[in-house]
């Protein structure tokens, strides 16, 4: 067994060592790459490659990556509720609940102002809604019945998944391909309105990471932590 | 020393620390620890392969001057990393609550006394 684990080692360190002393001779993207950097522009409207590619070009992986983070938090909820894990909570100290009276509403701007702008700047719905969830961790640390708002998330959740689907559809009513962004005018690339139904398709999946990784939070904190 | 070199090792490292925690932890806390250093160090590594020296984001704009092509790096790693990071949240959540409920449940989680896990 140690000979087998000393033998990975060694292979490790030697791939690590080689990768660092080869120069690879890398100056230009790769085909794909090279594709989505001609043809992005014109073919999404997109500004940021990175939404458009994660959006539209592999807007159905997207979809299924989105199911992978709907399964986990699913078990984890799950799980959470057979036995819950955190026995007993002390109350928030002054710093933790004024800070939570005040830092959510701007973290929420924030969270929406990266959602919103996902096809022009670095962002989009996974980054904007793992902000908002940090908002509702700031919620569920300070407030006492902050743990209010989880009653509304599994709706949220929903409808957002199901608004992701069925945005998707309507490329296929234009005799389209699935999940096609163009299915309305794509607009001038660069301004806030346009690339099409991105920021539609953003949006969804802000509301979802974030109504999802809120629950996650949720379910962390004690039965019975009001009383 | 370039920046592509520092990455490298920095991605390299992590995964390293992360896979020695996997196999030799015995805390299923621990290795859940060990597992998000390593799955931080693979992202890293996905966004290095993506990277030219020299170039800007995957962002076109004004101040691109000539074709995006020559100017961009790579937006497919970054755009799987981007999803990744969240999943990995999800995941890494999942793996801790196992942990503990394994150590409520069953009294310990120390892998060598969980009968269970071997057939």
């Amino acid at each position: 067994m140690r000979t087998v684990l000393a033998f990975a080692a060694a292979l490790y360190v030697s791939l690590f060592i080689t990768a660092l002393f080869t120069d690879a001779d890398i100056s230009d993207l790769g085909p794909v790459a090279r594709t989505y950097a001609q043809n992005g522009i014109n073919d999404v409207g997109s500004a940021n490659l990175v939404t458009a590619v994660i959006v539209t070009y592999r807007g159905l992986d997207t979809l299924g990556e989105v199911t992978v983070l709907f399964t986990a938090s699913t078990a984890i909820i799950l799980l959470l509720s057979l036995h819950a894990i955190a026995r007993r909570a002390s109350p928030a100290s002054d710093i933790v609940s004024l800070t939570a009276r005040v830092l959510p509403a701007p973290i929420l701007l924030f969270g929406l102002y990266i959602i919103a702008h996902g096809h022009l700047s670095p962002g989009g719905g996974f980054p904007g809604g793992a902000v908002i969830a940090s908002a509702a961790l700031l919620v569920l640390l300070g407030c006492a019945g902050g743990v209010a708002f989880a009653h509304w998330l599994p709706l949220a959740e929903s409808f957002a998944g199901l608004s992701f689907a069925l945005l998707g559809f309507w490329g296929l009513l234009r005799m389209t391909q699935y999940l096609n962004n163009s299915v309305i005018p794509l607009g001038v690339p660069g301004n806030l309105i346009s690339a099409g139904i991105i920021p539609l398709i953003s949006t969804a999946i802000g509301v979802k990471v974030a109504s999802e990784l809120s629950a996650i939070l949720a379910a962390f904190r004690a039965k019975g932590w009001e009383e | 020393m370039t920046i592509s070199r520092i990455v490298l090792i920095a991605a390299m490292t992590l995964i390293g620390i992360g896979l020695v925690g996997i196999l030799t932890r015995r805390h299923l806390i621990r290795i859940a620890l060990a597992f998000t250093l390593a799955s931080t160090g693979l992202n890293i590594l996905l966004v290095w392969t993506g990277y030219l020296e020299g170039r800007n984001a995957p962002i076109i704009n004004a101040e691109l001057d000539g074709l995006a092509v020559d100017q961009i790096v790579d937006p497919l790693p970054q755009a799987l990393v981007l999803t990744a990071i969240v999943i990995g949240v999800a995941v890494s959540a999942l793996f801790i609550v196992v942990g503990v409920l394994t150590s409520r449940v069953l009294g310990t989680a120390d892998v060598r006394e969980l009968r269970k896990l071997k057939w």
